[in-house]
């Protein structure tokens, strides 16, 4: 195809977008929020409707794969940077990637909140690095170990719809971020009701998206 | 938290950490492992690999051997109850896995145990 032919070409759903580049829905909609796939957004119509260009789509594509996903390579401690305005070059300025950073963290938190909430460990899943790990007191008592013991107790607690998420600190240092979290009205079968915790993670930047490595909480007694 | 226990906790918080500067100072990972949980997280970028685990840097420490010059700085100690998170900025790296001059910046949580404050979690970004 050439690109004259290309530049007229579009996508216009997400199930089209998703079969053009071989993903899911879900992860193409995931590369539109956290690492800039062009998406276009028909604001003034009534529905959710979007429009892709397939050279655009293209074009990031490229960009992705010869961007380097190792941090600390030789190109040092800027290539985090480089990255993040390789990928969003239509309009976004460098000085802004420190906000990009920071997004992505709260986001990332985000879905670790929405599995408390619909109490679905699998929903939350994702939030997490695949070898994080979970520490911390309730009632005087030590739990440590595998974050999967935070999946099962989040199943087991069922959904804490209530759940008020304060954010009292996010500090970011390239490749690492750490998150304080106060959440207040956790309920459930394990939670009780009305439950005031305060969280601590670590999180690691991974092929642009930020896991969380590490949980530390306190369970403050009622 | 009453001045006088806040004292208290920093100081312990900040005993233990000695413990790991200690070690990285001397190249000697048995002075830093009292330090920290038996269950403790490590995580980050060492030479462009994704490093995880303690064992990784106990290997680690004791393969770079001393690093007499290491600057540590406390940026910061947090304390929430039976939580503490604590930052280091070091410079001066040095040895045979270090290099030299290199800077890292550490983050630890700590858990604060029957046995005292131990760390729970680090992860740093080192600095090319």
């Amino acid at each position: 195809m050439s690109e004259a032919d290309s530049q007229r070409e579009t996508l216009e759903s997400w199930k089209q977008i998703a079969a053009y580049l071989n993903r899911s829905e879900r992860t193409v909609r995931r590369w539109e929020a956290s690492e800039g796939l062009p998406v276009h957004r028909r604001e003034h119509q009534k529905q959710d409707t979007i429009l892709a260009y397939v050279h655009e789509i293209d074009r990031w594509s490229r960009r992705r794969t010869r961007t380097s996903v190792h941090p600390s390579s030789a190109s040092d401690s800027e290539s985090p940077r480089s990255a993040a305005s390789d990928t969003l070059s239509w309009g976004h300025e460098p000085a802004n990637n420190y906000l990009i950073e920071h997004d992505a963290i709260t986001r990332t938190i985000d879905c670790y909140i929405a599995g408390g909430r619909a109490g679905d460990g699998e929903l939350m899943r994702p939030a997490f690095h695949p070898e994080a790990t979970i520490a911390g007191y309730c009632q005087g008592i030590e739990y440590s170990g595998s974050i999967e013991h935070l999946f099962d107790w989040v199943k087991e607690n069922g959904p804490a719809p209530n759940i008020h998420p304060r954010f009292a600190r996010i500090e970011i240092f390239e490749t690492i971020a750490i998150v304080y979290l106060e959440v207040q009205g956790w309920s459930g079968k394990l939670a009780g009701t009305d439950s005031r915790i305060s969280e601590v993670f670590t999180l690691l930047k991974r092929d642009r998206e930020w896991k969380i490595t590490q949980k530390t909480f306190h369970w403050h007694d009622t | 938290m009453a001045v006088s226990r806040y004292a208290t906790e920093y100081d312990a918080i900040v005993k233990t950490m000695q413990q790991y500067i200690d070690g990285g100072k001397q190249g000697k990972s048995e002075l830093m492992r009292p330090a920290f949980h038996p269950n403790a997280s490590f995580f980050g970028y060492a030479g462009g690999e994704l490093a995880i685990g303690t064992a990784f840097l106990f290997e680690w420490i004791d393969k770079n051997g001393p690093a007499p010059d290491i600057h540590p700085r406390f940026v910061s100690i947090d304390i929430l109850e039976s939580i503490a998170v604590v930052r280091l900025e070091v410079d001066g790296w040095s040895g045979a896995e270090a290099g030299s001059g290199a800077r890292m910046s550490d983050v630890f949580t700590l858990l604060r145990t029957p046995q005292g404050w131990k760390i729970i979690q680090k992860a740093f970004h080192w600095y090319s």
